[in-house]
């Protein structure tokens, strides 16, 4: 995160004189008081299994017999002897690279259009927020199908033109993108914490700014995105390790193979395949820690850019 | 056995009643063996298996069982957690491709000490046992019969024309036919889906060229072998006798993706016990037929299989009674009665009889298919080897590049020839 | 609702009626064609619902050619266990989980974004890791933890790591928004004496409704959603959820109960639909309507 410098922080320690015992309960004890649940729930619940899921990822694990010691085996096969991995990473990459940008600035339009203070805002934006709710439902496979395939309502559409289109969910050429547009559909949850952002600017600045005779136009660019970069720096981290970890939706439309041609075959739905179905648990854990490596770096990338972008009140 | 059970039960109970007496608290304890059950399957499924669970245990009060039961795709993950979690539930249906797995890595029982000492199989057809029999012992117990099938939309075929010869018909009828079908339809549906991904149709292809899948947990076909079934997929293809591959690509296993449901094709392969499912979805009536065959005399390439089992879970606290029950699912008339031929045709001849009249029209085709492939059908095959589950799903791919065609059947046999070598040779 | 963006019209007054006429007809326009195209694979859904069982996957036309309540009364019974029961575990779970989620992660959040401590890089740091590794390969240990817990088969594992803020999402959608909280407002509390708590409590916390109520409307929804923990950890079907119930209608070796399975998503969906209704109202309000001045 970003650096803060030491002024512009609550100074709880204001005795200087006092000892190293006084001085830590004044100036780090809060801290910790108020991480307290968060810190038993860290060491308790989630260190341990993420431990182990590490310790695995060294180990020959079929889920049904004791671990067996593989040394860097696994990681060695991942990057020297496995076609599928490769494809699933392409897979994946392809699909970060589209659905996030798409799926923000899609969330971020609608939900300038819904902050404008129009009749029935409330009901649009529950409408647009409805297919967010269907979440992975099986419903949503049988739903895609009606829409994507040779005889669904896009070809229909595009036969009023004349056009006979493709069966666009199970042609490998194609079936990706339908992936994509339904992460899009659901653009629900980042269209709603734009609208939160948005609301917590205050109103006196645009008064102040038309008064100033600032243009629409101008007003976005000089006093919205600003303001409104925290949340967008959110929404962009949050999306991309979403979409990086994407599973559902490869495993409902595609019934878990990641078919056509492994051209919906998702990094995380070959490690659950490679997990559960085949029983290398192993070989799965050390594909996840690739993810969380390579998805750590990209993270730590955004935290050190956004201090030349991000602007917070602090 | 169960009158056993029930005097120490009894005497069990008795002695606690005295132990607390005075409380004149009755013990939840003396409520002894809780089974816990899973299977996979749908509604009707869990109808019929828990009818039979209400039926055992009210002459069983001393046993409750508590089942549980997933859709396939959830299942496998559950039980593997629970497995490796150490929290197995005591009877689990198994499949033939997983209880290999399972058995072999020593999650399960063998029930062989068990057999005329609780478990009766003394009605039971050989080759179901020897499904069931995993390296010498005995693990699954089958709870059905099925077989490879072609299951038909009469009224398709009828309107195209078309008339096969159920138990007889062959792959140049579908190259001859299939055109019919195109042309009277308009193109909307074919005559059959793209069987080339499907494993158990190559299987049943090269057991009639004498061949088969695996031997010895190595292959026994050869990337020839593979070429020529990718050709003549590709022939069929190119005839308008099958569907393009963009509509068999949609058919990922669920039953409402099969071709056949959405009105693409006018049949499914697929096994005999799925004819009532198919049937519930489809609006036409419908036919069993077998795989085609390579010719009209060919033999040897059905087998009858188990569509599942139920297997002893190796940490089960309570294995007799769980025996106890899986024996009477798969003994007891009534118990079969109800279960009909819903997870395939009884494995016991006793019970086959026992069933036979109260089956409706497509239950009795069923078990006729079963019993008119008598001749046609060959051997069992031994429980594939592991990581057979990954190569099953390596030939669907394969197909689907050799059906959009990014690579050519010549060259499609030997990459998959290779990727399963490669597979099998994997540790996990 | 309506106050806020009034304030606006003083820029409109300049322009000419016709054209905020024309703005305001296309807005809707779009907004409309598009609620449509949103809402189409829903309307399916529910004429789906409502048509006859081998009508669903074979008819072209989106109105049923006979109307029925069949598959509501079927599917609400359906699975042995009525719908009823699946409908209060859902929401002892996702009512449970709001609360532990907005309590815990908001005090996290707080201590990230507002606290000087030892060491709070490194933590924030953690914290964002938890949330890139695949549940999948964590999925076995956790298992075996809870099992040593004794909490398998009850409410525990969903619940409990809710209040342990163990959802680092909303740790840090929470410490984005109390960043955007103008600090002189802390400072002139800690100038009257006040704690970290009491800056956390009458301040912090009543300014940042809108991110709470998101907070809270996610967290309803992703838990009610969610099938996969429900799926590992119940094994009663008396203590299953909505969504583990739904999954259970389809089974792809067997037959499936289509319309029981539309019947019963729909219906589904109206809960947290209703939550989504009530809570958004709280969206809107913050700095922005409580009158904030700088």
């Amino acid at each position: 995160m970003t650096v803060q410098n030491a002024t512009s922080t609550i100074p709880y320690s204001e005795a200087p004189k006092a000892s190293v015992w006084k001085r830590i309960w004044q100036q780090d004890a809060p801290g910790y008081l108020f991480l307290l649940p968060w810190f038993i729930g860290f060491f308790g619940l989630t260190l341990g299994p993420m431990i182990s899921s590490l310790y695995l990822s060294f180990n020959h694990f079929d889920l049904l017999t004791a671990p067996r010691w593989a040394g860097v085996d696994n990681y060695v096969r991942m990057f020297t002897n496995d076609p599928k991995f490769a494809a699933s990473m392409r897979v994946t990459m392809f699909f970060v690279v589209f659905s996030v940008p798409l799926k923000l600035a899609f969330a971020l339009g609608v939900a300038l259009l819904l902050n404008r203070g129009m009749k029935g805002l409330t009901l649009y934006r529950s409408l647009f927020y409805l297919p967010s709710l269907l979440g992975a439902s099986v419903a949503i496979a049988i739903l895609w199908r009606q829409i994507f395939a040779a005889d669904g309502l896009v070809n229909k559409f595009l036969s009023i033109f004349g056009i006979i289109g493709p069966s666009w969910i199970s042609n490998p050429n194609y079936s990706l993108w339908t992936l994509i547009v339904l992460s899009i559909w659901q653009f629900g949850s980042p269209m709603i914490i734009f609208l939160a952002g948005l609301r917590q600017i205050p109103q006196d600045m645009y008064e102040a700014a038309s008064l100033d005779g600032a243009s629409k136009w101008r007003q976005f660019w000089k006093i919205t995105l600003p303001l409104l970069t925290p949340v967008v720096f959110f929404n962009a981290i949050i999306q991309t390790i979403e979409a990086f970890k994407s599973f559902t939706p490869a495993f409902i439309i595609s019934g878990g193979t990641g078919n056509p041609i492994n051209s919906t075959l998702f990094y995380t739905l070959y490690l659950y395949q490679e997990a559960f179905g085949f029983f290398r648990m192993g070989y799965a854990s050390a594909l996840a820690w690739v993810l969380l490596a390579l998805v750590a770096v990209f993270t730590a990338f955004s935290f050190l850019t956004s201090k030349y972008w991000v602007h917070y009140d602090d | 056995m169960s009158i056993t059970l029930s005097r120490r039960h009894f005497l069990a109970s008795s002695a606690a009643a005295l132990a607390v007496g005075a409380s004149g608290v009755l013990p939840a304890w003396a409520q002894n063996a809780n089974l816990r059950l899973i299977f996979w399957g749908g509604q009707a499924r869990a109808d019929r298996t828990y009818g039979v669970v209400d039926l055992f245990t009210a002459e069983h009060p001393d046993v409750a069982i508590e089942g549980e039961f997933l859709g396939w795709a959830d299942y496998w993950p559950k039980v593997a957690t629970q497995t490796a979690g150490g929290n197995q539930p005591d009877i689990i249906q198994m499949d033939y491709r997983y209880i290999g797995e399972y058995a072999r890595r020593g999650s399960l029982a063998p029930l062989d000490s068990y057999v005329g000492a609780g478990l009766d199989i003394s009605s039971f057809d050989q080759d179901q046992l020897r499904n069931g029999t995993i390296d010498g012992k005995l693990i699954g117990v089958s709870l059905g019969v099925a077989a490879g099938a072609t299951v038909f939309n009469s009224k398709v075929l009828g309107d195209a024309g078309v008339d096969i010869d159920p138990m007889r018909w062959t792959y140049d009828d579908l190259l001859t036919h299939g055109p019919k079908v195109w042309e009277a339809t308009g193109g909307a549906t074919a005559m059959a889906p793209d069987g080339s991904g499907i494993e158990l149709l190559f299987e049943n292809w090269l057991r009639q060229k004498g061949k088969a899948l695996y031997a010895d947990g190595k292959p026994a076909f050869t990337p020839e072998d593979v070429t020529e079934w990718f050709e003549l997929w590709a022939a069929l293809r190119e005839a308008k006798a099958i569907i393009s591959p963009d509509e068999q690509a949609i058919d990922t296993g669920q039953l409402e993706t099969a071709p056949l449901v959405r009105g693409k094709s006018a049949m499914n392969f697929t096994t005999s016990n799925q004819l009532v499912a198919y049937q519930t979805l489809v609006p036409d009536p419908l036919g069993i037929a077998i795989y085609p065959a390579t010719s009209a005399d060919s033999k040897g390439g059905h087998y009858r299989n188990s569509s599942q089992y139920f297997a002893l879970s190796a940490s089960s606290a309570a294995p007799e009674k769980a025996i106890e029950f899986i024996n009477f699912f798969v003994n007891t008339p009534a118990a079969a009665t109800l279960l009909g031929v819903e997870r395939g045709v009884p494995a016991s001849s006793a019970m086959r009889d026992a069933v036979a009249a109260s089956l409706d029209e497509r239950g009795q085709m069923v078990v006729k298919y079963i019993a008119d492939l008598g001749e046609i059908a060959g051997d069992v095959p031994p429980t594939p080897p592991a990581s057979a589950g990954e190569i099953e799903v390596a030939l669907k791919t394969k197909s689907q590049e050799v059906a959009f065609g990014a690579q050519s059947p010549a060259d499609a046999g030997p990459a998959f020839y290779d990727q399963v070598i490669q597979t099998l040779g994997r540790t996990s | 609702m309506t106050d806020a963006p009034m304030k606006l019209t003083v820029v409109g007054a300049e322009t000419p009626i016709w054209r905020k006429r024309l703005t305001s007809v296309v807005s809707h326009g779009l907004l409309i064609s598009a609620s449509i195209l949103m809402l189409y694979p829903l309307l399916w859904m529910l004429a789906a619902s409502f048509r006859p069982e081998n009508e669903i996957f074979t008819s072209a036309s989106i109105i049923p050619s006979s109307w029925s309540l069949d598959a509501y009364f079927r599917g609400w019974h359906g699975l042995r266990t009525s719908f009823s029961v699946f409908f209060t575990n859902s929401f002892i779970v996702s009512i449970f989980s709001v609360i532990g989620n907005v309590f815990a992660c908001s005090l996290a959040a707080f201590a990230f974004a507002r606290l000087e401590f030892r060491g709070r890089k490194i933590w924030f740091a953690l914290m964002l890791m938890t949330l890139m590794l695949p549940y999948q390969v964590t999925l076995i240990p956790q298992y075996v933890l809870f099992r040593q817990l004794g909490w398998v088969d009850t409410f525990l594992p969903l619940i409990v790591p809710k209040f342990l803020a163990a959802d680092a999402f909303f740790i840090f959608l929470m410490v984005q928004f109390f960043r955007g909280i103008p600090r002189e407002l802390d400072e002139a509390a800690m100038m009257d004496g006040a704690g970290p708590w009491r800056i956390y409590w009458k301040i912090m916390l009543p300014l940042s409704t809108p991110v709470l109520a998101t907070a809270a409307i996610f967290t309803f929804i992703w838990t009610w959603d969610d099938f996969f923990g429900p799926l590992i950890y119940l094994n009663k079907m008396s203590d299953y959820t909505v969504m583990l119930g739904l999954r259970t209608f389809t089974d792809s070796t067997g037959m499936s109960d289509y319309g029981g399975l539309f019947a019963m998503s729909v219906l589904s969906i109206v809960p947290i639909f209703l939550f989504f209704l009530i809570f958004q109202r709280l969206l809107i309000e913050g700095i922005a309507t409580t009158g904030m001045k700088r």
